[in-house]
């Protein structure tokens, strides 16, 4: 934060137009956004201003996008990162969650979109009052894969698997207005969108997957009472199931619960 | 030479060398036959010529003994001695002439004990002159009684009777071969002669008897030793045996005849028998040229009383017929022997033919097996080598037959091999093609996505602070339409995008084995949970227990769903599907096919329905049976569509029980 008060939000992309899109887009009277068109002068920038939120491309020449991330956590592990990433990079975005990336979001995205996510980077620090939130269990159950801060996976008979979101996703969210689940049959991927959740604020936040398969069952008890996701996360406030098919592959992308 | 015999046919080969052997073996033996015959033959002639020439002397001999004998008992004869005591003339003329003409003699006279003569029978006026250095009235005048042959001198047969000195005169008659002599004619006689002396009663020789024949012109011993020896033998008209007395080396007793058929004397022997004979005292017995014919011959002295040679005996047999004979002899045995060959010649063609013939047979039987007759045979009628040959020849045949037989079993199954292998290669090709296309759509894709992205991403995020912008003036106009729409379609280009690298994302297939049945109705129980085709109704025909199948499970879930959900989308107006599974023909792969009584896919299309991008849906992106197709060939399976618009559409997937890794080409 600024002296104004502002929170500072610095975006990394080596096109300039993109740049620009990106700041026209969360550019508020809450947000002071900068912009640098390479890691390099990503990095001195940040020294300068210390910033709350860096969005960085994954893919840029030069210093690249996962470089940056590794550069500004070891010097300030508390700073926030989000990394933009084209859609074959998928799986190098879900290793920088891994990597300690707040979040990622794909190309290309939405003013909406993006707005949602930078809202629920910042949000933590505002919504600590939500007293929902509190309520939040945050210790995983061992034995639970989970991508960071977004969600779990725990393996059944056969190759299936439950999916449920992590409290600290649930947190950084705030209220729940709507959960959008997926429909039997759909096959979903890893890190990509697997269900919606809307805040009170309106914002649509997604939520990535942390498997890939086919969804075979739904909780449908979830429709009616989306409480469940907040009282219990890790068991009956579960997403969905799916018939995993990559999962080697896919629990490597994953961090396991002791 | 040798090339040119090699080159024959075998049958003349064969009777070439059996007529070399029967030739060289016939001529052989005709020649030493002939030789050895001609020489049998010929001392055969030469032993007989030996056996006549004894007899001959025996009748010569015999006739010297007569005229001994005619001397000696008149000797003996008291009238004859007190006549010629009495010198009684008349009265011994009287009976000495009886005697002479009783018994043939030319001549028979009378000495007194002194050798003069007393009386000549034949010339009675001549008496008186002295005989008693005449070698057999010396001897008789000792008291011997001797006989034998001997020169008579002119003078004394002028004595004796001057017919006679005239018959012993002979002109020579040029002769071939003949020795010359500085004479040209023969006064002298040759006579046989006996002489026996007159004793009285004291024994004393009183005087002396002698008598004789001239042998000149005189054929009397000649003709009967021809006919006693020889039987009055002829060949061809002319005497095969003949006889000559010789005085010296010219003929004066003869029964061999001249051109004319006159005897021929006066003609001479040759002068090789002439040194043989009269001048070393040998027989000569051998082919010998007589006047003008070749005779056998044989030829002895004839010696006087002194031992002295004034002659010779000869006995002769015409060569001729012993040639004829031999020439004969040879001509038969020269005939059997040509029969005799060929009779073998005849034998030896039979004995060829049956050896040939087999193997003439079996050259046939090669040529027309040659030209593809296989079923053609040898007969085999032997069992000698040939028909063994034969026999293994027909073997040889069947195995030929049986080869080509396999051969063309073989061939065909080659034909038909390579026309699935053909097949097959146009399925790999299409497929090739098919995954080509995908590979490099994939490469492409990956490429203007990321491209694509970032131009996307400006228009998305300005399009959107516009509207927003709109919507705070709350202006939803005209602009506000239009960007509405832009935002719309880039959203939708978001969509193809991500559809495209869904497409070309490179995953491994996870590969675990799998019973499709229960893939099936796992997808299926999906289906039915999904409300929008509640007026559909599914049947499953599923054969049981079949064999588990190495598969991505989600990979080809996939497909199975979009079938499905294609199939669905088909009847719009409810209908059925039918799902299937069972064991391909060929045992070799699962056959799985989703029926429908859907709208159908007309013709045009059918071709196109794998292509990416193709679609006939107006949200579809044309993606979902292009990734079917790359997920199935993945599998090394095939996708075979039939539809029939208005009535349905059946796609078949066949995947393979084994499979071999194809790993497709494609993704980033």
């Amino acid at each position: 934060m600024t002296a104004t008060g502002k929170n500072k939000i610095l975006v990394v992309d080596d096109e300039i137009t993109v740049c620009k899109s990106i700041r026209q887009a969360i550019l508020s009277e809450d947000y002071e956004v900068d912009m640098a068109l390479s890691g390099e002068e990503a990095l001195g920038k940040d020294k300068e201003k210390n910033y709350d939120l860096i969005i960085t491309d994954l893919m840029m020449p030069g210093m690249s996008g996962l470089d940056l991330l590794k550069q500004i956590k070891a010097s300030r592990p508390e700073a926030k990162v989000v990394m933009i990433t084209g859609y074959p990079t998928i799986r190098t975005a879900v290793e920088s969650i891994k990597m300690g990336a707040f979040d990622y979001i794909p190309k290309p995205f939405t003013p909406a979109e993006l707005r949602a996510l930078v809202s629920r980077a910042i949000k933590p620090q505002e919504a600590e009052a939500v007293s929902e939130a509190k309520a939040v269990e945050t210790k995983i159950p061992a034995g639970y894969y989970y991508l960071l801060g977004h969600t779990w996976l725990k393996l059944e008979e056969g190759n299936q698997a439950k999916i449920g979101v992590m409290p600290d996703f649930l947190n950084s969210i705030g209220i729940i207005t709507q959960l959008e689940l997926p429909r039997i049959g759909d096959f979903i991927s890893q890190g990509e969108v697997c269900a919606k959740i809307t805040d009170a604020d309106r914002f649509v936040h997604r939520v990535w997957s942390p498997a890939t398969g086919r969804v075979i069952e739904i909780n449908v008890n979830l429709l009616q009472d989306n409480s469940l996701l907040r009282r219990f996360p890790f068991e009956e406030g579960y997403l969905f199931r799916i018939e995993a098919s990559r999962l080697e592959e896919d629990l490597q992308g994953l961090l396991l619960a002791k | 030479m040798l090339q040119k015999f090699l080159d024959l046919p075998l049958r003349i080969k064969f009777i070439l060398s059996f007529l070399l052997v029967i030739g060289a073996g016939g001529l052989i033996s005709l020649f030493l036959g002939t030789r050895l015959e001609h020489r049998t033959i010929m001392s055969l002639a030469e032993a007989k010529v030996r056996h006549d020439l004894v007899s001959a002397w025996n009748v010569y001999n015999e006739k010297i003994n007569d005229i001994r004998d005619i001397v000696l008992l008149n000797s003996l004869r008291d009238s004859i001695q007190r006549a010629l005591l009495a010198r009684d003339r008349e009265n011994l003329l009287r009976i000495l002439s009886l005697i002479r003409r009783e018994f043939k003699l030319d001549i028979l006279s009378l000495t007194d004990e002194e050798g003069r003569v007393v009386l000549r029978t034949r010339n009675p006026e001549i008496y008186g002159d002295d005989l008693s250095s005449d070698p057999f009235i010396a001897r008789a005048l000792a008291g011997q009684v001797v006989g034998g042959t001997g020169i008579v001198r002119r003078e004394i047969l002028m004595k004796e009777g001057e017919d006679l000195a005239s018959k012993a005169y002979l002109k020579f008659i040029p002769t071939p071969k003949a020795a010359p002599r500085p004479e040209d004619h023969e006064e002298n006689g040759l006579m046989l002669m006996a002489a026996s002396p007159l004793l009285n009663s004291q024994g004393k020789v009183i005087g002396v008897l002698y008598g004789g024949i001239l042998l000149n012109r005189n054929y009397e011993i000649v003709d009967r030793v021809k006919d006693i020896v020889f039987k009055g033998e002829k060949y061809k008209g002319k005497e095969i045996g003949t006889v000559t007395i010789f005085q010296n080396d010219l003929r004066i007793s003869t029964n061999v005849t001249d051109e004319s058929g006159q005897r021929a004397i006066g003609t001479r022997a040759s002068q090789e028998v002439v040194e043989t004979v009269l001048k070393n005292g040998k027989p000569w017995i051998g082919r010998a040229f007589v006047v003008n014919h070749w005779y056998i011959a044989a030829y002895e002295p004839i010696k006087d009383l002194n031992n002295q040679i004034i002659g010779m005996l000869y006995v002769g047999m015409m060569e001729k017929p012993y040639i004829d004979l031999r020439n004969n002899v040879m001509l038969t045995f020269t005939g059997m022997a040509g029969l005799t060959s060929i009779i073998l010649l005849l034998i030896l063609s039979a004995v060829t033919s049956t050896i040939i013939k087999p193997l003439q047979g079996m050259v046939q039987a090669t040529q027309r097996i040659a030209q593809g007759e296989l079923n053609h045979r040898v007969a085999v009628d032997s069992r000698d080598e040939i028909g063994q040959l034969a026999e293994s020849f027909n073997r040889m045949t069947e195995n030929l037959k049986l080869a080509n037989e396999n051969l063309i079993q073989w061939s065909k199954t080659l034909e038909r091999r390579v026309e699935e292998r053909t097949r097959e290669l146009k399925e790999m090709q299409d497929y090739l093609v098919q995954s080509e296309k995908l590979a490099s759509l994939g490469k492409m894709a990956a490429g203007i996505a990321h491209e694509i992205n970032n131009p996307l991403t400006s228009i998305l995020i300005n399009t959107h602070l516009l509207l927003e912008k709109l919507e705070k003036l709350d202006k939803k106009d005209e602009f506000y339409e239009n960007l509405s729409l832009i935002a719309e379609e880039t959203s939708r280009c978001t969509q193809i995008v991500r559809g495209l690298l869904e497409f070309a994302r490179e995953s491994k297939p996870q590969k675990t084995q799998t019973d499709i049945n229960d893939l099936i109705e796992r997808t299926v129980l999906l289906l039915e949970n999904k409300a929008s085709f509640q007026n559909i109704r599914i049947v499953k025909q599923l054969k049981p227990d079949l064999p588990l199948i190495l598969l991505d499970r989600a990979k080809i879930q996939q497909v199975f769903w979009n079938f499905m959900i294609n199939a669905c989308e088909a009847m719009p107006h409810g209908g059925q599907l039918t799902i299937t599974t069972d064991l391909s023909e060929n045992k070799k792969a699962i056959e799985i096919r989703f029926i429908d009584t859907g709208v159908g896919i007309p013709p045009e299309h059918i071709n196109k329905i794998f292509d990416p991008f193709f679609t006939t849906k107006p949200s579809g992106t044309g993606l979902g049976l292009a990734i079917c197709y790359g997920i199935i060939q993945q599998h090394n399976g095939a996708i075979e569509v039939k539809s029939e618009p208005g009535r349905g559409t059946v796609f078949t997937l066949y995947l393979p029980l084994e499979t071999k890794d194809i790993t497709m080409k494609g993704g980033n």
